[in-house]
């Protein structure tokens, strides 16, 4: 499920068996052109990631709509920034969170987060049409949804 | 501002507009059968709204998936959806296509998914089980059968159309 109109109506019923929460986490900044560029195209690849576990896995996972940070923040603050974000907006709905993120920033805070980061080695894609993306997506995907399973 | 810059930025503006999100958000993973199966040389082949899939001499008993493209046009942009279908050959040699979507709730479903049931297809979300021939297991949370693909075989190409639910008899 994800944050839209008709997917919302089915979550409303079918909470139950909705356990797992799946939050993108993209820095911002626009300080420099090159290091813009590429996080813009992180956040893009990290979102099609994200939509392609979810229509795989709709039935079990909701997919936030995702956290957006300065990319020059303070980790320590920003960690608990996001949890009280989490914590506000979810409750306490989903027994599984899992973050996904492409910024090893949130490596070394990790263990301060409510919930399981999925950091992913930043990938060169730059054609997302291209075959290529699509065969390194379904190899990412395959090792985060085996991730996810095991909590399952 | 520069012809030149001008260009670029009117470039990726028709890049954001006209791939939008949708590329491949569905392209698929996990079964170790799935595989991008259009041949450059049919891609552009379709009869009506049917797809030409794969090419029936490699269908086997076993199913196997099979993904394709449609372009779904909205009213902001035109994007490329992947569409998936599990297919095989029944006992009497007729062709049956599967969609992979759970009828609980969404998930995909794969065959062979559960090494308890290596004979049935299988949904992780929450242990949905099916039979070969698409039907649901009783008692496990699925209610319906896998819906079924209109199906025609041309020229030795299978085409697949829009999956149907099945009647329920
Ligand atoms: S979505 Fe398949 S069993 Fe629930």
């Amino acid at each position: 499920m994800k944050w839209e109109k008709e997917a919302v109506k089915v979550y409303e019923e079918a909470k139950e068996y909705v356990d797992t929460l799946c939050v993108p986490l993209s820095p911002i900044s626009l300080k420099n052109a090159e290091i813009a560029s590429r996080l813009a195209n992180q956040n893009k690849s990290i979102h099609i990631l994200a939509n392609e576990l979810e229509r795989q896995y709709m039935g079990r996972i909701f997919l936030s709509p995702g956290y957006i940070y300065s990319q020059s923040s303070n980790f320590e603050e920003e960690v608990s920034k996001l949890n009280q974000w989490v914590k506000a907006i979810y409750q306490k709905e989903f027994p599984h969170i899992f973050y996904l993120t492409y910024d090893v920033k949130w490596k070394k805070v990790e263990s301060y987060l409510d919930g399981t980061l999925i950091w992913i080695p930043a990938s060169k894609i730059e054609d997302y049409q291209s075959r290529q993306a699509k065969e390194e997506i379904q190899n990412q995907m395959h090792q985060i949804s085996e991730l996810i399973r095991t909590f399952w | 501002m520069s012809e030149k810059k001008q260009q670029v930025s009117r470039r990726q503006f028709l890049n954001y507009t006209l791939t939008g999100v949708g590329g491949f958000m569905a392209a698929g993973m996990l079964a170790p059968m799935v595989r991008f199966a259009i041949d450059p040389v049919l891609q552009a082949s379709a009869i009506g709204d049917m797809k030409a899939v794969v090419e029936v001499s490699e269908i086997t008993t076993e199913p196997q998936r099979f993904d394709w493209t449609i372009e779904q046009v909205d009213a902001w942009y035109t994007s490329e959806v992947t569409k998936s279908a599990w297919v095989y050959k029944d006992d009497n040699d007729n062709i049956v296509a599967l969609s992979p979507v759970c009828k609980h709730l969404g998930c995909q479903v794969n065959w062979a998914g559960d090494d308890a049931h290596p004979d049935q297809f299988y949904c992780p979300c929450h242990d949905g089980r099916y039979y070969k021939d698409g039907m649901n297991v009783p008692d496990t949370p699925p209610n319906a059968g896998l819906d079924i693909y209109e199906h025609e075989v041309r020229d030795g190409t299978l085409f697949l159309g829009n999956a149907m639910p099945r009647e329920e008899v």
